[in-house]
């Protein structure tokens, strides 16, 4: 039994991670395929220091045998590496033949966005290097088969995307898998295993943070011509021209949302009523905010499928009266029967200052009650109650009082409008601008997915008066 | 799924060995006495042509074709249900099934003969064979891959063909030799490949329509075959000697059985597995 203190710090450890990762991602306008070499050059092998660092750094998730067994393997989706196998997704080679040493150590010094594999720069180049020569050490792949770098065209420029590349894409049949507008919604998306039987889902595309080999044109193109060993992506490095894979690789960039991640969501006031309606210009005004989700999966604490829902951006647009809130969020399947999708804003009791719970832990033994406002697609109505569990999402009750809502599903993307008067008509609940910031988290669930519930950190929301939001 | 069970050459290969494995044990039965499959065996061969294409043995024949061994693989016990395969995944794929096709993981004939069995000549064979330019074809069609299961000589060149209007990935997973994974997006493509070491099997599956899949075996000689319909199979051109020979099933595993050529002809082989 793992203590609790243990798994709370674990959790938070993790979660810093993931959202350092996701801003360095969003931050780095350099391509990251380019290797980098220590400027002093590569070290002399040896096996004795990279066996070192690795048991320092990498056997605690990659395991002692490099299996991909550690201790906290299961703790993650995907599953770490199983290193021995030879079997790497991110190369520059041709399917099928090993990466090279740079390959590697790209992998190594950047990490893997959007997974648990976090960069590892920090370790001096000499470092990085010897655990390159040590994982290759740990695998006969690399005595047996040579690296075969594919061929990687001079950008001929400039592009059509909007239009060669959209039809390359069509043609190509990436759709079958990443769906018509990138989000990871094609048909084939729900059905995806690896090559070790593990589920697995196709890359959003529009969220290039979470790309996991680099979101430049040229990162693309070389998962492209290389495929993806181990996952379902192949190689179209023998049905593409070098023109072609440009235009297709210019296109996917410009799939690519710009994410702005935040700890502060910021609600401008709005003109007249709050606006219900998903298309009002007014929306246009509001300050987006994009806000990292995690899944949590309490039954078991171990991690069984792919994570389908991986942020949220909120716009929200204020009153004197009322918070108006527009979520969206990407999920690869509409589900409205049997186990429905379902959303959940959730505040902190007014009597609960400095309470702390992290949602991934809630609900736990002797948890506060929170301000649990929720929105489910079967029933499409939103309510609102103080509550001690996440299943009162799912059932009704008299305590419950109802929230204006719309929401509307289409092209694997939830788009939800979510009205709360500052104060509750419900007992004991929170009052939205009491003080300077209100603290405000959310809980996601994919009906398709319905293990796991995805979940935010708590964020803050600040009312500008109209004052304040002078342009 | 065709099952054209009175045309098949080997029908009456298969007929003998019906007539002779009843009751056996699960585990490879050595070489059968072929008198004793008279009585079941005759009633149906009265209605059987007895010049089959393909050279098959009549009826009562001690031995198969000369310079081959042959035989049949059974299934005994119960034969799971083919399960039928959805195919929702793809409208491509599904508007070229009227009905949906079953899976061939098992496929049993009439009187209990394994289809799709990989035969070959694991031990004994001398000399090099030089490997045939003419392709083996694995063909994408109705997404479905056909054959299902195939031999092919290593260094023996395979084409693989998308007959579909729609994109298929071919992600190979051989272990002696190197894998591959490559897309096919466009209907009438064609990919060459090539497996340069012996290897049983090689298992190739299409991410996208994940019921997709077929397996190779890579032998470095040509002597080896997969059974059809009626669980029977030939391989021909054996030279006299000794052998033993492999039977390779997805679901079943695997059997060997030494045999001996002598003046061109062996006993002829049968096989069975429990479905339990």
């Amino acid at each position: 039994m793992t203590p609790k203190w243990y798994r709370t710090w674990r959790s938070v450890a993790v979660a810093l991670t993931l959202s350092a990762s996701a801003a360095r991602a969003t931050a780095a306008a350099e391509p990251t395929n380019a290797p980098r070499a220590g400027p002093s050059g590569r070290p002399t092998p040896e096996l004795a220091a990279g066996r070192a660092a690795y048991t320092q750094h990498c056997a605690r998730c990659h395991g002692a045998q490099g299996h991909g067994d550690g201790l906290d393997a299961k703790r993650f989706y995907p599953r770490p590496r199983d290193v021995t196998l030879g079997v790497y997704k991110f190369r520059s080679t041709a399917s099928g033949t090993p990466p090279t040493d740079e390959d590697l150590f790209r992998t190594i010094t950047d990490g893997l966005p959007g997974t648990n594999m976090p960069d590892w720069r920090h370790l001096d180049d000499s470092a990085r290097w010897q655990l390159v020569y040590y994982l290759k050490s740990l695998s006969l792949v690399f005595q047996q088969t040579q690296p075969s770098p594919v061929t990687v065209a001079q950008d001929p420029g400039p592009h059509d995307a909007a239009t060669q590349g959209k039809a390359l894409y069509e043609k190509l049949g990436c759709a079958a898998c990443h769906g018509t507008a990138g989000r990871a919604n094609g048909p084939s998306a729900a059905g995806l295993v690896d090559d070790w039987g593990m589920p697995i889902r196709p890359a959003n595309l529009t969220q290039g943070w979470a790309y996991r080999g680099g979101h430049d044109a040229r990162s693309i193109m070389l998962r492209m011509l290389t495929g993806i060993d181990g996952a379902g992506m192949p190689s179209y490095a023998e049905v593409v021209s070098p023109q072609e894979a440009w235009q297709l690789a210019h296109y996917v960039e410009r799939l690519q949302e710009p994410a702005h991640w935040n700890l502060i969501i910021r609600a401008r006031p709005a003109d007249g009523a709050l606006p219900l309606v998903l298309e009002d210009p007014r929306w246009a005004q509001a300050d987006r905010t994009d806000v990292r989700l995690r899944q949590a999966v309490a039954a078991t604490g171990e991690w069984v499928a792919p994570a389908t829902i991986k942020s949220i951006a909120v716009d929200a647009l204020a009153t004197n009266d009322a918070v108006a809130f527009r979520f969206t969020w990407d999920d690869p399947s509409e589900s409205v029967k049997g186990s429905p999708d379902a959303f959940a804003l959730l505040l902190k009791p007014a009597k609960s200052a400095g309470d702390v719970v992290t949602l991934h832990a809630w609900p736990y033994v002797g948890a506060p009650a929170l301000d649990l406002c929720a929105w489910r697609a079967d029933t499409g109505q939103a309510t609102e109650e103080l509550a001690t569990t996440f299943h009162r999402v799912f059932a009704p009750s008299r305590r419950q009082v109802s929230l204006p809502s719309t929401a509307r599903y289409a092209d694997g993307r939830w788009q939800l409008i979510l009205h709360r008067a500052l104060q509750s008509d419900a007992p004991g609940t929170a009052v939205i601008g009491a003080a300077p910031l209100t603290s405000v988290a959310f809980a996601v669930w994919d009906g398709e997915n319905a293990q796991a519930r995805a979940v935010s950190p708590w964020v803050d929301l600040a009312l500008r008066r109209k004052e304040e939001d002078a342009p | 799924m065709k099952r054209t069970p009175w045309m098949s050459p080997l029908f009456i290969a298969t007929a003998v060995a019906i007539g002779c494995g009843g009751g056996k044990s699960p585990n490879a039965s050595a070489t059968a006495d072929p008198d004793d499959a008279a009585p079941q065996g005759s009633a149906q061969l009265a209605q059987t042509p007895t010049s089959a294409p393909g050279g098959a043995p009549a009826a009562g024949q001690r031995t198969v074709d000369s310079g081959s061994v042959g035989g049949t693989v059974r299934l005994v016990g119960a034969a799971p249900k083919p399960e039928p395969v959805q195919m929702n995944a793809d409208p491509a794929c599904q508007q070229q099934h009227a009905t949906p096709a079953l899976s061939e993981e098992v496929v049993v004939g009439p009187g209990g003969g394994l289809k799709n069995v990989f035969v070959y000549v694991k031990e004994g064979v001398a000399g090099s064979f030089p490997p045939p330019t003419t392709p083996v074809t694995l063909d994408q069609s109705g997404c479905w891959y056909h054959p299902h299961v195939f031999g092919i000589q290593a260094n023996q060149p395979l084409e693989i063909v998308n007959s579909d209007a729609t994109l298929h990935n071919i992600n190979a997973k051989p272990t002696a030799n190197p894998p591959f994974n490559v897309a096919q997006p466009v209907k009438g493509m064609k990919t060459k490949k090539s497996f340069a070491k012996p290897e049983i099997m090689v298992k190739f599956k299409c991410n996208v329509h994940p019921w997709m899949s077929a397996y190779a075996g890579v032998v470095a000689h040509p002597f080896f075959a997969v059974t059809d319909e009626q669980g029977a199979f030939t391989i021909a051109g054996l030279p006299d000697g000794q052998y033993v020979l492999e039977a390779w099933h997805e679901k079943y595993g695997t059997h060997t059985q030494s045999i001996t050529v002598t003046q061109g002809a062996a006993k002829s082989v049968e096989w069975t597995y429990n479905a339990q």
